[in-house]
């Protein structure tokens, strides 16, 4: 009955498919919180499509959920094909998948009737805390075991990406979450949003961005059919990334009283993440030199470029809001949710998408069935985020200006409404992507051309 | 270099526990958690509220710490790292999609509170938060205990006045329409008793006074200023009826003033809350014209006692004749 477990690259085509079917959950969370941010009154009273509710559902199933999960699924192919092996364990990859997405499940599942801790990016309980870090350790043993029957004596950058972005979570999941007191997965104090931000943070920079640069670094190169422009520089982008991500949480609370000296360390090391993401970023971008046509020319390496570009946006950002004087005007508002969406969607959304869409034939045996329908999920996303991005980092100024200048929170709100109405808008493209990408994989799946092994041997050599 | 699986794993955990020590395990080590001189602990139904607040995202609108550059509701007290001491989580806010509700306690009295957990917009009638209403009113009086916590001693003392007000409030609405009104004159000082509004009731003032009420008044007084807004039946005493007024002006010649001050400061001890940071001056005295025209149908803009006119207005003549004076020519 259970015999598909044990198929060749069945989870990393589980984790594949979950992501995408979480993309589509999240967007739908994502769009009904936008609305609710132009009419209140839609859908009102109704406990578990309430704003304080369905927010984190969104934002949880989009991290986990569809990024997370959908990178996961990229890696547990990548890492053996580089390694020239298999995957160690397949029924072990699809306990990990179970309890990972019993996790993710738990938002929905959970959150709606206010089954949560509450603090930002920490929200499952601590049950389904406990599910994920079960996940992570089993990927994590599965990953080193594969290591060792490795046949190819060198380990590829995306292999260091891919493992240790679950290594570095097992540490840093648990203390973010404190998961020593399980009823509320709180510390006493202030002390609890350096706790808060060090996962806060880290979710993003310690967990997707590696995921996600791993998977960059694998499809670019086989695309563009050229070797990796330097692995000294790829080397040094990795230790610079964990030596200075790990510290910049304290950014997220700059202006509350935490300690100062944590306050100088974030801001000093937010700005000299300056260095990691232009050396991920000149890195792909020197490998790609000349066969931009053959990037931008592949939907799948399209979105994978795209991605990139948006990590260059954000990481042109985020050092600059992490200045306090500037934070002064784009804290606690629209701002923020610009950043943390061209970050997301941008850079780990596209990533993952475009290295499903590359991977997904071989993992699944089958051509994609319309490559014109992957454009037009580019397509899609491109412009639903791009006015995400400029209305709502528009919006933010306008809410900061204002609140600078002595105007309560209050009266600015009919400022805002036509952005709000404007992203809510916008939100209908990117719910379009997430569906016609997930229709594309289900036909994909039932009627995608067989490819004939020759063929995936050869689609798996050309790397 | 080259990377091994060795270098790799230990590598990376080594570094990044060292981080981690140093941005979380320091912090453990040497933050103090010393009370600050408003902290109080919280009451059993206050912690079921907190637990209610954490529970139900409110975080995701509200903060809950004030910095030197605030100015709304609490600017008044800029977060100490004492204010949150045992709390579990002390949870901060990322976004203001609201106002930071971290010293909220006092602010409104706990009629307002009900009204405005059942529906928000009763009492704010272009807020964005959701309806409460389903958590049904055991849950409502607890997060109203949690919220009127907020800003724990400072905020005793002004729940504290709340209280005491609302007793001879609402014992003056219960004394009738007209008692209620004088009593609620009385407590207005004496120069604003007899100040006319300065400024004409122009088309274009009453205009920004109409979209001003719509935005801020409009569900408490009711759009015909009878009080019967959404939110009367929560609220004792209910918003006022502004059409009993006219048996009211001072010397049957003021009421603009009283607007003016009514509206600026609020009344403690009812659910009618104070503007002074929503509206600037000119706002304010709109507003006031507004309402005379529109529910008292009489303004006593621009009569004596006056001083020198604003250098931009236009010549404006008050045609709204004293009540009893009707037909007696200019009004002036
Ligand atoms: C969608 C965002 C949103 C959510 C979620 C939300 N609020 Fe609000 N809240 C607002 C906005 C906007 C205002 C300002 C307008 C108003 O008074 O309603 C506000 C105002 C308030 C005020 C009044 C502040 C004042 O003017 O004195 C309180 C108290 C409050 N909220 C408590 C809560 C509590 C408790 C929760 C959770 C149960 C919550 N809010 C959830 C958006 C939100
Ligand atoms: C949450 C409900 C509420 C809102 C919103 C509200 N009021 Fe009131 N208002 C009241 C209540 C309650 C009273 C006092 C009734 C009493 O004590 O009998 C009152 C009294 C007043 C008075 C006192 C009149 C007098 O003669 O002393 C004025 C003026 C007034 N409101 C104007 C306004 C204006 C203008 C706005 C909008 C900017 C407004 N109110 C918004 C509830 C509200
Ligand atoms: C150089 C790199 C980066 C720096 C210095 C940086 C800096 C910041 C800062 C200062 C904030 C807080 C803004 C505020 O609250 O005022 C923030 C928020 C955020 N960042 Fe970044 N950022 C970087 C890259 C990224 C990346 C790569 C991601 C995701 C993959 C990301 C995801 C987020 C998210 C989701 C938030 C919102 C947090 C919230 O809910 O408040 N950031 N970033």
């Amino acid at each position: 009955m259970f015999a598909f477990v044990k198929k060749p690259q069945s989870a990393a085509l589980a984790f594949l498919i979950a992501g995408a079917v979480w993309f589509v959950v999240g967007a739908l969370y994502g769009m009904v919180s936008a609305i609710h941010l132009v009419a209140p009154e839609f859908f009102s009273n109704i406990p578990f499509l309430v704003f304080g509710r369905e927010r984190p559902i969104h934002v949880n199933t989009m991290l986990y959920g569809f990024t997370g999960t959908m990178l996961t699924g990229c890696g547990l192919y990548y890492l053996p094909a580089l390694l020239r092996t298999r995957l160690y364990s397949e029924p072990l990859g699809w306990l990990s998948f179970l309890f990972w997405n019993l996790t993710v499940a738990s938002g929905p599942l959970g959150f709606s009737f206010a089954y949560t801790q509450g603090r930002e990016y920490n929200e499952y309980i601590w049950i389904a805390d406990i599910s994920l870090m079960l996940a992570v350790v089993l990927l994590i043993y599965n990953l080193v075991m594969t290591i060792v029957q490795r046949t190819e004596q060198q380990l590829y950058v995306s292999v260091w990406y891919f493992v240790a972005a679950f290594l570095w979570t097992a540490g840093n999941y648990p203390i973010s979450n404190v998961v020593w007191h399980p009823s509320t997965g709180a510390m006493p104090g202030l002390i609890d949003s350096i706790f808060l931000w060090f996962w806060g943070h880290n979710l993003p920079g310690l967990l997707i961005t590696p995921l996600a640069t791993g998977a960059a670094y694998f499809v670019i190169p086989r695309i563009t059919r050229t070797p990796l422009n330097s692995h000294t520089l790829s080397l040094a982008g990795f230790w610079f990334l964990v030596a200075l991500y790990t510290h910049i949480g304290g950014h997220h609370v700059l202006q509350s009283p935490i300690p100062n000296w944590l306050k100088t360390v974030s801001v000093v090391d937010s700005i000299a993440m300056v260095v990691p993401v232009s050396i991920v970023v000149l890195n792909l971008w020197l490998t790609a030199r000349q066969e931009g046509q053959r990037v931008w020319g592949d939907p799948a390496g399209r979105l994978v470029m795209g991605g990139i570009v948006w990590y260059l946006i954000t990481c042109i950002q985020g050092p600059l809001q992490s200045l306090p004087y500037l934070q002064r005007v784009t804290h606690f508002n629209n701002w923020t949710v610009g950043h943390a969406h061209i970050a997301m969607l941008g850079f780990g959304g596209y990533i993952a998408l475009g290295a499903m869409w590359h991977i997904l034939p071989l993992v699944s045996g089958r051509e994609i069935y319309s490559q014109r329908l992957v454009n037009l999920q580019f397509g899609l996303i491109t412009f639903g985020l791009t006015a995400f991005f400029l209305v709502l980092t528009t919006a933010g100024l306008i809410q900061g200006s204002a609140w600078h200048n002595g105007e309560t929170v209050y009266r600015v709100l009919p400022e805002i409404a036509p952005f709000m109405i404007s992203r809510a808008a916008s939100g209908i493209f990117i719910l379009g992507g997430s569906l016609i990408g997930l229709y594309n994989l289900y036909l994909t799946l039932r009627q995608g051309r067989e490819l004939q092994p020759v063929e995936l041997l050869r689609a798996e050599e050309a790397s | 270099m080259k990377m091994t699986p060795a270098l790799l794993i230990v590598g990376a955990l080594l570094v990044f526990w060292a981080s981690a020590f140093i941005i979380v395990g320091i912090p453990s080590l040497t933050m103090k958690e010393t009370p600050s001189e408003i902290w109080r602990p919280l009451t059993a139904e206050e912690e079921a509220g907190h637990r209610l607040y954490v529970r139900n995202g409110c975080s995701y609108c509200h903060s809950l710490y004030i910095r030197i550059n605030d100015w709304d509701i609490g600017a008044e007290r800029i977060a100490k790292s004492g204010d949150y001491v045992g709390q579990e989580p002390a949870i901060l806010g990322s976004e203001r999609t609201g106002p930071d509700l971290s010293q909220e306690g006092g602010e409104h009295p706990d009629d307002w509170h009900l009204a405005h957990f059942v529906n928000p917009r009763f009492t704010s009638p272009i807020s964005l938060m959701p309806s409460w209403e389903f958590l049904g009113p055991v849950e409502i009086r607890q997060l109203t205990a949690y919220v009127q916590a907020l800003g724990l001693k400072a905020a005793d003392a002004r729940v504290a006045r709340q209280r005491y007000w609302k007793t001879p409030a609402a014992a003056a609405y219960a004394s009738g329409l007209d008692a209620n009104v004088e009593w609620l004159h009385s407590q207005v000082p004496e120069v604003w008793r007899r100040m006319p509004n300065p400024y004409p009731a122009s088309e274009a003032s009453l205009q920004r006074g109409k979209r001003i009420y719509q935005e801020f008044c409009i569900n408490c007084h009711g759009p015909v200023g009878d009080g019967k807004g959404p939110a009367f039946r929560y609220m004792n005493p209910p918003p006022l009826n502004f059409t009993t007024l006219r048996r009211h002006l001072v010397e049957n010649r003021y009421i603009g003033g009283i607007f003016y001050y009514q509206i600026m400061n609020g009344i403690t001890g009812t659910g009618m809350p104070y503007f002074k940071k929503h509206l600037e001056s000119e706002k304010i005295w709109d507003l006031a014209n507004y309402l005379g025209v529109s529910f008292v149908g009489y303004t006593d803009a621009n009569i004596d006692p006056r001083g020198i006119d604003a250098s931009y207005e236009e010549p404006w003549q008050n045609r709204y004749p004293q009540p009893g004076q009707e037909g007696a020519g200019t009004g002036k």
